[in-house]
Protein backbone atom coordinates (compact mmCIF):
# COMPACT_ATOMS: atom_id res chain seq x y z
CA UNK A 1 0.00 0.00 0.00
CA UNK A 2 1.14 3.55 -0.71
CA UNK A 3 -0.21 6.71 0.88
CA UNK A 4 -3.08 8.07 -1.19
CA UNK A 5 -3.53 11.09 1.03
CA UNK A 6 -0.65 12.65 2.89
CA UNK A 7 -1.03 15.57 5.28
CA UNK A 8 2.20 16.96 6.72
CA UNK A 9 2.52 19.61 9.41
CA UNK A 10 -0.60 21.29 8.09
CA UNK A 11 -1.53 24.57 9.75
CA UNK A 12 -4.49 26.78 9.06
CA UNK A 13 -5.42 30.17 10.49
CA UNK A 14 -8.66 31.91 9.71
CA UNK A 15 -8.79 35.66 10.02
CA UNK A 16 -11.82 37.06 11.80
CA UNK A 17 -12.71 40.43 13.28
CA UNK A 18 -11.60 39.21 16.69
CA UNK A 19 -8.22 37.97 15.52
CA UNK A 20 -6.64 34.96 13.88
CA UNK A 21 -8.20 31.65 14.86
CA UNK A 22 -5.52 28.98 14.90
CA UNK A 23 -7.86 26.31 13.61
CA UNK A 24 -5.34 23.61 12.76
CA UNK A 25 -1.94 23.31 14.36
CA UNK A 26 0.47 20.95 12.68
CA UNK A 27 -1.66 18.05 11.48
CA UNK A 28 0.20 14.92 10.34
CA UNK A 29 -1.97 12.21 8.87
CA UNK A 30 -1.56 9.75 6.09
CA UNK A 31 -4.11 7.44 4.54
CA UNK A 32 -2.96 4.41 2.60
CA UNK A 33 -4.78 3.38 -0.54
CA UNK A 34 -7.68 1.08 0.36
CA UNK A 35 -7.63 2.07 4.01
CA UNK A 36 -10.40 3.60 6.13
CA UNK A 37 -9.55 6.41 8.53
CA UNK A 38 -12.00 7.82 11.06
CA UNK A 39 -11.40 11.27 12.48
CA UNK A 40 -13.14 11.76 15.82
CA UNK A 41 -13.52 15.00 17.68
CA UNK A 42 -16.00 17.36 19.24
CA UNK A 43 -17.38 20.49 17.62
CA UNK A 44 -14.74 23.08 16.89
CA UNK A 45 -11.84 20.62 16.86
CA UNK A 46 -11.15 21.36 13.20
CA UNK A 47 -12.11 18.04 11.67
CA UNK A 48 -14.48 19.49 9.08
CA UNK A 49 -12.11 22.31 8.12
CA UNK A 50 -9.37 19.72 7.64
CA UNK A 51 -11.30 17.52 5.22
CA UNK A 52 -12.66 20.56 3.41
CA UNK A 53 -9.06 21.60 2.76
CA UNK A 54 -8.51 18.19 1.20
CA UNK A 55 -11.50 18.83 -1.07
CA UNK A 56 -10.28 22.32 -1.95
CA UNK A 57 -13.39 23.85 -0.42
CA UNK A 58 -11.64 25.29 2.63
CA UNK A 59 -12.56 28.70 3.98
CA UNK A 60 -11.51 31.02 1.19
CA UNK A 61 -11.27 34.40 2.87
CA UNK A 62 -8.56 35.35 5.30
CA UNK A 63 -6.86 32.00 5.61
CA UNK A 64 -3.18 31.39 6.03
CA UNK A 65 -1.69 27.97 5.85
CA UNK A 66 1.55 26.10 5.88
CA UNK A 67 2.57 22.49 5.60
CA UNK A 68 1.62 20.17 2.79
CA UNK A 69 -1.40 18.32 1.53
CA UNK A 70 -0.83 15.80 -1.19
CA UNK A 71 -3.07 13.39 -3.01
CA UNK A 72 -1.56 10.42 -4.85
CA UNK A 73 1.83 12.11 -4.77
CA UNK A 74 0.49 15.39 -6.18
CA UNK A 75 0.63 18.52 -4.05
CA UNK A 76 -2.73 20.21 -3.59
CA UNK A 77 -1.25 23.61 -2.89
CA UNK A 78 -1.63 26.31 -5.46
CA UNK A 79 -3.75 23.97 -7.53
CA UNK A 80 -5.72 25.97 -10.08
CA UNK A 81 -9.50 25.76 -10.22
CA UNK A 82 -9.07 23.78 -13.45
CA UNK A 83 -6.75 21.42 -11.57
CA UNK A 84 -9.27 21.05 -8.76
CA UNK A 85 -11.98 20.21 -11.26
CA UNK A 86 -9.99 17.17 -12.31
CA UNK A 87 -9.83 16.00 -8.69
CA UNK A 88 -12.84 17.24 -6.81
CA UNK A 89 -15.84 14.98 -7.23
CA UNK A 90 -13.83 12.93 -9.71
CA UNK A 91 -10.97 11.33 -7.79
CA UNK A 92 -11.89 12.76 -4.36
CA UNK A 93 -15.54 12.84 -3.46
CA UNK A 94 -17.50 13.84 -0.40
CA UNK A 95 -20.77 13.05 1.35
CA UNK A 96 -22.23 15.53 3.75
CA UNK A 97 -24.06 15.46 7.03
CA UNK A 98 -27.55 16.60 6.24
CA UNK A 99 -29.21 14.72 3.39
CA UNK A 100 -32.12 17.15 3.50
CA UNK A 101 -30.18 20.20 2.34
CA UNK A 102 -27.83 18.89 -0.33
CA UNK A 103 -30.41 17.85 -2.89
CA UNK A 104 -32.30 20.26 -5.12
CA UNK A 105 -35.98 19.96 -4.16
CA UNK A 106 -37.14 20.98 -7.64
CA UNK A 107 -35.32 18.35 -9.69
CA UNK A 108 -35.88 14.62 -9.87
CA UNK A 109 -33.26 12.27 -8.44
CA UNK A 110 -32.56 11.01 -11.97
CA UNK A 111 -31.95 14.51 -13.28
CA UNK A 112 -29.59 15.38 -10.41
CA UNK A 113 -27.60 12.18 -10.86
CA UNK A 114 -27.64 12.63 -14.65
CA UNK A 115 -26.23 16.16 -14.39
CA UNK A 116 -23.36 14.90 -12.25
CA UNK A 117 -22.70 12.03 -14.65
CA UNK A 118 -22.57 14.53 -17.54
CA UNK A 119 -20.23 16.83 -15.58
CA UNK A 120 -17.87 13.95 -14.92
CA UNK A 121 -17.85 13.02 -18.59
CA UNK A 122 -16.91 16.62 -19.42
CA UNK A 123 -14.19 16.64 -16.74
CA UNK A 124 -12.70 13.52 -18.28
CA UNK A 125 -12.84 15.06 -21.75
CA UNK A 126 -15.45 12.63 -23.05
CA UNK A 127 -18.46 13.51 -25.16
CA UNK A 128 -21.68 14.35 -23.34
CA UNK A 129 -23.75 11.25 -22.55
CA UNK A 130 -27.19 11.01 -24.14
CA UNK A 131 -30.34 11.33 -22.09
CA UNK A 132 -30.76 7.56 -22.20
CA UNK A 133 -27.17 6.96 -21.10
CA UNK A 134 -27.55 9.37 -18.21
CA UNK A 135 -30.73 7.69 -17.04
CA UNK A 136 -29.17 4.23 -17.28
CA UNK A 137 -26.11 5.38 -15.35
CA UNK A 138 -28.34 7.03 -12.69
CA UNK A 139 -30.23 3.76 -12.19
CA UNK A 140 -26.97 1.89 -12.04
CA UNK A 141 -25.70 4.22 -9.30
CA UNK A 142 -28.93 3.91 -7.32
CA UNK A 143 -28.66 0.16 -7.54
CA UNK A 144 -25.12 0.37 -6.25
CA UNK A 145 -26.34 2.09 -3.05
CA UNK A 146 -29.08 -0.55 -2.68
CA UNK A 147 -32.10 1.60 -3.38
CA UNK A 148 -34.89 -0.97 -3.65
CA UNK A 149 -36.58 0.32 -6.81
CA UNK A 150 -34.15 2.44 -8.90
CA UNK A 151 -36.57 2.56 -11.83
CA UNK A 152 -39.12 4.39 -9.69
CA UNK A 153 -36.55 6.41 -7.75
CA UNK A 154 -35.05 8.20 -10.79
CA UNK A 155 -38.40 9.90 -11.39
CA UNK A 156 -38.97 10.89 -7.78
CA UNK A 157 -38.30 14.21 -6.08
CA UNK A 158 -36.26 14.46 -2.86
CA UNK A 159 -39.33 15.13 -0.68
CA UNK A 160 -40.77 11.77 -1.70
CA UNK A 161 -37.81 9.96 -0.13
CA UNK A 162 -37.07 9.27 3.51
CA UNK A 163 -33.93 10.61 5.18
CA UNK A 164 -32.13 7.28 4.81
CA UNK A 165 -33.01 7.04 1.12
CA UNK A 166 -31.83 10.62 0.55
CA UNK A 167 -28.52 9.80 2.21
CA UNK A 168 -28.22 6.85 -0.18
CA UNK A 169 -28.84 9.21 -3.11
CA UNK A 170 -26.08 11.51 -1.80
CA UNK A 171 -23.74 8.55 -1.61
CA UNK A 172 -24.71 7.64 -5.19
CA UNK A 173 -23.91 11.22 -6.26
CA UNK A 174 -20.52 10.96 -4.57
CA UNK A 175 -19.81 7.67 -6.36
CA UNK A 176 -20.81 9.01 -9.79
CA UNK A 177 -17.23 9.89 -10.74
CA UNK A 178 -15.77 6.57 -9.56
CA UNK A 179 -13.68 8.31 -6.90
CA UNK A 180 -10.61 6.79 -5.28
CA UNK A 181 -11.01 8.73 -2.05
CA UNK A 182 -14.40 9.19 -0.40
CA UNK A 183 -14.72 11.72 2.39
CA UNK A 184 -17.76 11.28 4.63
CA UNK A 185 -18.56 14.21 6.92
CA UNK A 186 -20.88 12.96 9.70
CA UNK A 187 -22.80 10.82 7.19
CA UNK A 188 -25.18 9.35 9.76
CA UNK A 189 -25.57 12.10 12.34
CA UNK A 190 -28.93 13.32 11.06
CA UNK A 191 -30.39 9.82 10.86
CA UNK A 192 -32.30 7.56 13.24
CA UNK A 193 -30.34 4.68 14.79
CA UNK A 194 -31.90 1.92 12.72
CA UNK A 195 -31.30 3.92 9.51
CA UNK A 196 -27.81 4.80 10.70
CA UNK A 197 -27.06 1.09 11.06
CA UNK A 198 -28.19 0.52 7.45
CA UNK A 199 -26.09 3.38 6.06
CA UNK A 200 -23.02 2.23 8.01
CA UNK A 201 -23.50 -1.28 6.63
CA UNK A 202 -23.81 0.14 3.11
CA UNK A 203 -20.60 2.18 3.51
CA UNK A 204 -18.73 -0.87 4.81
CA UNK A 205 -19.98 -2.87 1.88
CA UNK A 206 -19.00 -0.16 -0.66
CA UNK A 207 -15.50 0.07 0.77
CA UNK A 208 -14.85 -3.59 0.03
CA UNK A 209 -16.81 -3.82 -3.23
CA UNK A 210 -15.43 -0.66 -4.88
CA UNK A 211 -11.99 -0.73 -3.31
CA UNK A 212 -12.52 2.78 -1.93
CA UNK A 213 -10.26 4.70 0.38
CA UNK A 214 -12.39 6.41 3.02
CA UNK A 215 -11.92 9.27 5.44
CA UNK A 216 -14.94 9.56 7.70
CA UNK A 217 -15.32 12.26 10.29
CA UNK A 218 -17.75 12.20 13.17
CA UNK A 219 -18.27 13.16 16.76
CA UNK A 220 -19.81 9.72 17.25
CA UNK A 221 -17.07 7.29 18.23
CA UNK A 222 -19.47 4.35 17.81
CA UNK A 223 -20.28 5.22 14.20
CA UNK A 224 -16.58 5.71 13.41
CA UNK A 225 -15.65 2.41 15.04
CA UNK A 226 -18.19 0.67 12.81
CA UNK A 227 -16.36 1.83 9.66
CA UNK A 228 -12.78 2.77 10.31
CA UNK A 229 -9.74 0.50 10.48
CA UNK A 230 -7.75 3.39 11.91
CA UNK A 231 -8.83 6.28 14.11
CA UNK A 232 -7.37 9.75 14.64
CA UNK A 233 -8.60 11.73 17.63
CA UNK A 234 -8.59 15.51 17.26
CA UNK A 235 -8.76 18.12 19.98
CA UNK A 236 -8.64 21.89 19.41
CA UNK A 237 -6.94 21.66 16.03
CA UNK A 238 -4.42 18.97 16.94
CA UNK A 239 -4.33 15.22 16.35
CA UNK A 240 -3.71 13.95 19.88
CA UNK A 241 -3.76 10.23 19.23
CA UNK A 242 -4.03 7.89 16.29
CA UNK A 243 -3.88 4.20 15.66
CA UNK A 244 -5.64 0.99 14.78
CA UNK A 245 -9.28 1.28 15.90
CA UNK A 246 -9.51 -1.61 18.34
CA UNK A 247 -6.15 -1.01 19.96
CA UNK A 248 -6.83 2.68 20.37
CA UNK A 249 -10.31 2.26 21.84
CA UNK A 250 -9.31 -0.60 24.11
CA UNK A 251 -6.23 1.14 25.38
CA UNK A 252 -6.52 4.88 24.87
CA UNK A 253 -3.32 6.64 25.91
CA UNK A 254 -4.16 10.31 25.64
CA UNK A 255 -6.03 11.83 28.61
CA UNK A 256 -8.46 13.50 26.18
CA UNK A 257 -9.25 10.22 24.42
CA UNK A 258 -9.71 8.57 27.80
CA UNK A 259 -11.99 11.41 28.92
CA UNK A 260 -14.00 11.30 25.71
CA UNK A 261 -14.59 7.55 25.99
CA UNK A 262 -15.49 7.79 29.68
CA UNK A 263 -18.09 10.47 28.85
CA UNK A 264 -20.05 8.15 26.55
CA UNK A 265 -22.93 6.43 28.36
CA UNK A 266 -22.87 2.63 28.01
CA UNK A 267 -25.63 0.48 26.54
CA UNK A 268 -24.43 -2.70 28.18
CA UNK A 269 -22.93 -3.82 31.44
CA UNK A 270 -22.45 -1.66 34.48
CA UNK A 271 -23.99 1.79 34.12
CA UNK A 272 -21.20 3.18 36.25
CA UNK A 273 -20.53 6.86 36.62
CA UNK A 274 -20.29 9.18 33.67
CA UNK A 275 -17.06 11.08 33.79
CA UNK A 276 -17.31 14.58 32.38
CA UNK A 277 -14.21 16.39 31.17
CA UNK A 278 -13.96 19.53 33.32
CA UNK A 279 -13.87 22.91 31.61
CA UNK A 280 -14.70 23.84 28.05
CA UNK A 281 -12.89 23.80 24.72
CA UNK A 282 -10.32 26.60 24.44
CA UNK A 283 -10.64 29.78 22.47
CA UNK A 284 -8.45 29.16 19.44
CA UNK A 285 -7.66 32.83 18.94
CA UNK A 286 -5.37 32.47 21.95
CA UNK A 287 -4.94 28.71 22.28
CA UNK A 288 -3.23 27.30 25.39
CA UNK A 289 0.55 27.08 25.12
CA UNK A 290 2.29 23.72 24.87
CA UNK A 291 -0.28 20.94 24.84
CA UNK A 292 -3.63 22.48 23.94
CA UNK A 293 -5.40 20.09 26.33
CA UNK A 294 -3.29 20.94 29.40
CA UNK A 295 -5.72 23.38 31.13
CA UNK A 296 -8.35 20.61 31.32
CA UNK A 297 -5.98 17.73 32.00
CA UNK A 298 -5.63 16.11 35.43
CA UNK A 299 -2.15 14.87 34.60
CA UNK A 300 -0.77 18.21 33.40
CA UNK A 301 2.59 19.39 34.73
CA UNK A 302 4.89 22.30 33.87
CA UNK A 303 6.23 20.70 30.73
CA UNK A 304 2.68 20.46 29.31
CA UNK A 305 2.26 24.23 29.37
CA UNK A 306 5.75 24.78 28.00
CA UNK A 307 6.21 22.41 25.05
CA UNK A 308 3.93 20.89 22.50
CA UNK A 309 4.22 17.11 22.88
CA UNK A 310 5.53 15.12 19.91
CA UNK A 311 3.80 12.03 18.55
CA UNK A 312 5.28 9.03 20.35
CA UNK A 313 4.81 5.42 19.43
CA UNK A 314 2.50 3.56 21.80
CA UNK A 315 2.70 0.21 20.06
CA UNK A 316 2.33 -1.14 16.56
CA UNK A 317 0.38 1.46 14.57
CA UNK A 318 -0.59 3.48 17.63
CA UNK A 319 0.83 6.91 18.43
CA UNK A 320 0.02 9.51 21.03
CA UNK A 321 0.98 13.15 21.59
CA UNK A 322 1.21 13.43 25.36
CA UNK A 323 4.11 14.07 27.72
CA UNK A 324 2.60 11.76 30.32
CA UNK A 325 1.17 8.97 28.17
CA UNK A 326 3.51 6.40 29.66
CA UNK A 327 3.70 7.56 33.29
CA UNK B 1 -54.97 4.09 36.41
CA UNK B 2 -56.23 6.42 39.15
CA UNK B 3 -55.55 4.97 42.57
CA UNK B 4 -57.81 5.48 45.58
CA UNK B 5 -57.38 8.83 47.27
CA UNK B 6 -56.50 7.09 50.52
CA UNK B 7 -53.05 6.32 49.13
CA UNK B 8 -51.63 9.78 48.48
CA UNK B 9 -48.01 8.66 48.52
CA UNK B 10 -48.42 6.40 45.52
CA UNK B 11 -50.75 8.63 43.55
CA UNK B 12 -49.07 9.41 40.22
CA UNK B 13 -48.04 12.99 39.64
CA UNK B 14 -48.92 12.68 35.99
CA UNK B 15 -51.34 10.23 34.48
CA UNK B 16 -52.28 10.05 30.85
CA UNK B 17 -55.16 7.99 29.48
CA UNK B 18 -56.29 7.25 25.97
CA UNK B 19 -54.30 10.19 24.69
CA UNK B 20 -54.55 10.81 20.94
CA UNK B 21 -53.40 13.54 18.61
CA UNK B 22 -54.43 13.31 15.00
CA UNK B 23 -53.38 15.78 12.34
CA UNK B 24 -55.36 16.21 9.16
CA UNK B 25 -53.40 16.72 5.97
CA UNK B 26 -54.56 19.15 3.27
CA UNK B 27 -55.81 16.17 1.25
CA UNK B 28 -58.01 15.06 4.13
CA UNK B 29 -55.86 12.13 5.23
CA UNK B 30 -55.56 11.64 8.98
CA UNK B 31 -52.15 11.18 10.54
CA UNK B 32 -52.24 9.79 14.08
CA UNK B 33 -49.15 11.38 15.68
CA UNK B 34 -50.04 9.95 19.07
CA UNK B 35 -52.42 7.03 19.14
CA UNK B 36 -54.17 5.89 22.30
CA UNK B 37 -51.37 6.27 24.79
CA UNK B 38 -51.67 5.41 28.52
CA UNK B 39 -48.93 5.96 31.09
CA UNK B 40 -48.32 7.49 34.49
CA UNK B 41 -45.37 8.96 36.34
CA UNK B 42 -44.95 8.75 40.11
CA UNK B 43 -43.57 11.71 42.06
CA UNK B 44 -39.77 11.67 42.04
CA UNK B 45 -39.64 9.24 39.14
CA UNK B 46 -37.65 9.65 35.93
CA UNK B 47 -39.59 8.37 32.95
CA UNK B 48 -37.77 8.01 29.65
CA UNK B 49 -39.63 8.23 26.34
CA UNK B 50 -37.59 6.77 23.48
CA UNK B 51 -38.30 6.35 19.83
CA UNK B 52 -37.11 7.34 16.39
CA UNK B 53 -38.15 10.49 14.56
CA UNK B 54 -41.87 10.54 13.90
CA UNK B 55 -42.63 8.18 16.76
CA UNK B 56 -44.68 10.84 18.55
CA UNK B 57 -42.40 11.41 21.51
CA UNK B 58 -42.20 15.19 21.18
CA UNK B 59 -45.95 15.37 20.55
CA UNK B 60 -46.43 13.63 23.89
CA UNK B 61 -44.31 16.30 25.57
CA UNK B 62 -46.44 19.03 24.07
CA UNK B 63 -49.70 17.28 24.91
CA UNK B 64 -48.68 16.67 28.51
CA UNK B 65 -48.02 20.39 28.97
CA UNK B 66 -51.13 21.19 26.94
CA UNK B 67 -49.16 23.32 24.53
CA UNK B 68 -51.28 21.60 21.90
CA UNK B 69 -54.82 20.27 22.29
CA UNK B 70 -55.34 16.51 22.35
CA UNK B 71 -57.78 14.95 19.88
CA UNK B 72 -58.96 12.59 22.60
CA UNK B 73 -57.98 11.35 26.03
CA UNK B 74 -57.12 12.95 29.33
CA UNK B 75 -54.05 14.28 31.12
CA UNK B 76 -54.25 14.39 34.91
CA UNK B 77 -51.53 16.33 36.65
CA UNK B 78 -51.26 16.61 40.43
CA UNK B 79 -54.89 15.63 40.91
CA UNK B 80 -56.33 17.99 38.30
CA UNK B 81 -57.68 17.24 34.86
CA UNK B 82 -55.56 19.47 32.62
CA UNK B 83 -57.79 19.01 29.65
CA UNK B 84 -60.67 20.63 31.59
CA UNK B 85 -58.68 23.70 32.65
CA UNK B 86 -58.37 27.00 30.87
CA UNK B 87 -57.26 30.58 31.44
CA UNK B 88 -56.06 31.45 34.93
CA UNK B 89 -56.45 27.90 36.23
CA UNK B 90 -54.19 26.52 33.51
CA UNK B 91 -51.66 29.31 34.04
CA UNK B 92 -51.34 28.43 37.72
CA UNK B 93 -50.92 24.70 37.08
CA UNK B 94 -48.28 25.41 34.47
CA UNK B 95 -46.01 26.88 37.12
CA UNK B 96 -45.55 23.33 38.33
CA UNK B 97 -44.67 21.87 34.96
CA UNK B 98 -41.79 23.13 32.86
CA UNK B 99 -40.17 22.25 29.58
CA UNK B 100 -36.54 22.19 28.45
CA UNK B 101 -36.04 22.18 24.69
CA UNK B 102 -33.55 20.38 22.52
CA UNK B 103 -31.62 23.25 21.07
CA UNK B 104 -30.29 25.69 23.67
CA UNK B 105 -28.97 27.93 20.91
CA UNK B 106 -32.46 28.83 19.75
CA UNK B 107 -34.30 28.56 23.07
CA UNK B 108 -32.83 31.78 24.45
CA UNK B 109 -33.60 35.26 23.16
CA UNK B 110 -30.34 36.65 21.79
CA UNK B 111 -31.21 40.19 22.86
CA UNK B 112 -31.89 39.27 26.47
CA UNK B 113 -29.17 38.91 29.06
CA UNK B 114 -28.95 35.73 31.11
CA UNK B 115 -30.45 37.75 33.98
CA UNK B 116 -33.50 38.61 31.84
CA UNK B 117 -33.84 34.99 30.72
CA UNK B 118 -33.75 33.52 34.21
CA UNK B 119 -35.89 36.31 35.70
CA UNK B 120 -38.64 35.92 33.10
CA UNK B 121 -40.67 33.23 34.91
CA UNK B 122 -40.79 35.40 38.05
CA UNK B 123 -41.92 38.39 36.02
CA UNK B 124 -44.59 36.43 34.17
CA UNK B 125 -46.07 35.09 37.37
CA UNK B 126 -45.44 38.41 39.20
CA UNK B 127 -43.64 36.63 42.01
CA UNK B 128 -40.63 38.83 42.60
CA UNK B 129 -38.99 42.06 41.51
CA UNK B 130 -35.99 44.26 42.20
CA UNK B 131 -33.35 43.04 44.61
CA UNK B 132 -35.40 40.00 45.57
CA UNK B 133 -35.61 38.94 41.94
CA UNK B 134 -31.88 39.30 41.56
CA UNK B 135 -31.36 37.12 44.64
CA UNK B 136 -33.53 34.43 43.06
CA UNK B 137 -31.48 34.58 39.86
CA UNK B 138 -28.22 34.28 41.82
CA UNK B 139 -29.56 31.26 43.66
CA UNK B 140 -30.60 29.60 40.39
CA UNK B 141 -27.24 30.25 38.76
CA UNK B 142 -25.64 28.65 41.84
CA UNK B 143 -27.89 25.62 41.43
CA UNK B 144 -26.95 25.09 37.80
CA UNK B 145 -23.28 25.76 38.53
CA UNK B 146 -22.78 28.93 36.52
CA UNK B 147 -20.83 31.94 37.83
CA UNK B 148 -23.12 34.75 39.03
CA UNK B 149 -21.25 37.16 36.75
CA UNK B 150 -22.90 35.39 33.81
CA UNK B 151 -26.04 37.43 34.62
CA UNK B 152 -24.77 40.28 32.50
CA UNK B 153 -23.78 38.15 29.56
CA UNK B 154 -25.72 37.47 26.39
CA UNK B 155 -26.42 33.98 25.05
CA UNK B 156 -23.81 34.26 22.27
CA UNK B 157 -21.11 34.62 24.92
CA UNK B 158 -21.94 31.19 26.37
CA UNK B 159 -21.13 27.69 25.17
CA UNK B 160 -23.86 25.18 24.29
CA UNK B 161 -23.62 23.38 27.62
CA UNK B 162 -23.74 26.68 29.51
CA UNK B 163 -26.80 27.80 27.54
CA UNK B 164 -28.55 24.52 28.32
CA UNK B 165 -27.83 25.15 32.01
CA UNK B 166 -29.47 28.57 31.68
CA UNK B 167 -32.52 26.91 30.11
CA UNK B 168 -32.64 24.45 32.99
CA UNK B 169 -32.26 27.27 35.55
CA UNK B 170 -35.24 28.98 33.96
CA UNK B 171 -37.25 25.79 33.97
CA UNK B 172 -36.65 25.08 37.68
CA UNK B 173 -37.06 28.76 38.69
CA UNK B 174 -40.57 28.38 40.11
CA UNK B 175 -39.91 25.07 41.89
CA UNK B 176 -41.90 22.97 39.45
CA UNK B 177 -42.97 19.45 40.29
CA UNK B 178 -42.52 18.12 36.78
CA UNK B 179 -39.78 18.81 34.26
CA UNK B 180 -40.32 17.67 30.68
CA UNK B 181 -36.96 17.46 28.92
CA UNK B 182 -37.20 17.13 25.15
CA UNK B 183 -33.84 15.83 23.88
CA UNK B 184 -31.95 18.18 26.21
CA UNK B 185 -28.49 16.89 25.29
CA UNK B 186 -28.86 16.05 21.59
CA UNK B 187 -27.33 19.32 20.44
CA UNK B 188 -24.34 18.96 22.76
CA UNK B 189 -20.95 17.29 22.41
CA UNK B 190 -20.46 14.07 24.38
CA UNK B 191 -18.15 15.54 27.00
CA UNK B 192 -20.62 18.39 27.55
CA UNK B 193 -23.53 15.94 27.45
CA UNK B 194 -21.88 14.03 30.30
CA UNK B 195 -21.70 17.26 32.33
CA UNK B 196 -25.37 18.07 31.71
CA UNK B 197 -26.56 14.50 32.41
CA UNK B 198 -24.67 14.31 35.69
CA UNK B 199 -26.03 17.70 36.64
CA UNK B 200 -29.63 16.70 35.75
CA UNK B 201 -29.28 13.60 37.88
CA UNK B 202 -28.00 15.56 40.88
CA UNK B 203 -30.67 18.21 40.45
CA UNK B 204 -33.41 15.61 40.33
CA UNK B 205 -32.24 14.06 43.58
CA UNK B 206 -31.64 17.41 45.27
CA UNK B 207 -35.01 18.96 44.41
CA UNK B 208 -36.92 15.65 44.29
CA UNK B 209 -38.09 16.48 40.78
CA UNK B 210 -40.10 14.29 38.46
CA UNK B 211 -38.75 14.05 34.92
CA UNK B 212 -40.26 13.05 31.62
CA UNK B 213 -37.09 12.63 29.60
CA UNK B 214 -37.53 12.39 25.83
CA UNK B 215 -34.65 11.11 23.76
CA UNK B 216 -33.66 9.09 20.73
CA UNK B 217 -30.41 8.10 22.44
CA UNK B 218 -30.87 4.79 24.21
CA UNK B 219 -27.64 4.92 26.18
CA UNK B 220 -28.53 8.35 27.58
CA UNK B 221 -31.98 7.11 28.61
CA UNK B 222 -30.49 4.03 30.21
CA UNK B 223 -28.16 6.20 32.25
CA UNK B 224 -30.83 8.54 33.59
CA UNK B 225 -34.24 6.86 33.65
CA UNK B 226 -36.04 4.58 36.11
CA UNK B 227 -38.79 3.60 33.72
CA UNK B 228 -39.13 3.62 29.96
CA UNK B 229 -41.72 4.02 27.24
CA UNK B 230 -40.62 2.76 23.84
CA UNK B 231 -42.60 4.50 21.10
CA UNK B 232 -43.10 3.65 17.46
CA UNK B 233 -45.50 5.34 15.05
CA UNK B 234 -47.47 7.08 17.76
CA UNK B 235 -47.98 4.01 19.90
CA UNK B 236 -46.29 2.65 23.00
CA UNK B 237 -44.54 -0.53 21.94
CA UNK B 238 -43.21 -1.47 25.33
CA UNK B 239 -43.04 0.04 28.80
CA UNK B 240 -41.44 -1.01 32.02
CA UNK B 241 -38.41 -0.75 34.28
CA UNK B 242 -35.51 0.66 32.29
CA UNK B 243 -32.99 -1.95 33.48
CA UNK B 244 -35.38 -4.80 32.68
CA UNK B 245 -36.06 -3.51 29.17
CA UNK B 246 -32.37 -3.22 28.39
CA UNK B 247 -31.64 -6.63 29.90
CA UNK B 248 -34.44 -8.49 28.14
CA UNK B 249 -36.55 -6.47 25.72
CA UNK B 250 -39.88 -8.21 25.04
CA UNK B 251 -40.76 -6.61 21.72
CA UNK B 252 -38.96 -7.08 18.40
CA UNK B 253 -38.97 -3.35 17.76
CA UNK B 254 -37.18 -2.63 21.05
CA UNK B 255 -34.65 -5.36 20.31
CA UNK B 256 -34.04 -3.92 16.85
CA UNK B 257 -33.60 -0.43 18.29
CA UNK B 258 -31.09 -1.59 20.89
CA UNK B 259 -29.20 -3.72 18.38
CA UNK B 260 -28.88 -0.84 15.91
CA UNK B 261 -26.68 1.26 18.21
CA UNK B 262 -23.02 0.86 17.25
CA UNK B 263 -20.94 -0.61 20.08
CA UNK B 264 -17.47 0.41 21.09
CA UNK B 265 -14.80 -2.17 21.58
CA UNK B 266 -14.01 -1.87 25.27
CA UNK B 267 -11.94 -3.74 27.77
Amino acid sequence: MSALLEIKDYRLDIKTFDGRIKVLDGIDLSVERGDTLGIVGESGCGKTVLVRSVMGIGPAAGERMSGTLSFDGQSLEGLSEAGWRKLRGVRISMIFQDPMTYLNPLLTIGRQLGDVVAAHARARGKSAPSRRERRARAKDLLERVRIPDPEQCVDQFPHQLSGGMRQRVLIALALAGDPELLIADEPTTALDVTIQAQILALLRDLVTRLDLTVVMISHDVGAIAAIARRIAVMYAGVVVEQGETRALLRQPRHPYTQGLLAAIPELEGDKGELAAIPGTIPDLIAPPSGCRFHPRCSRATEICAATKPAMLSAGKDHAVACHHAFD
Amino acid sequence: MPLPATMPSTEPLLSVQGLCKTYTLPNGAKVPAVDDVDFSVAPGEVLGVVGESGSGKSTIARLVLRLIEPSAGSVRFDGQDLTALSGEGLRIVRRDMQLVFQNPHSALNGRHTILDAVAEPFRIHRLASGAELERHVDRLLDIVGLPRAFKYRYPHELSGGQKQRVCIARAVALNPKLLVLDEPTSALDVSVQAQVLKFLQELQQELNLTYVFISHDLAVVRYLCDRLLVMNRGRIVEQGESDAIFRSPREDYTRELIAAVPRLPRN
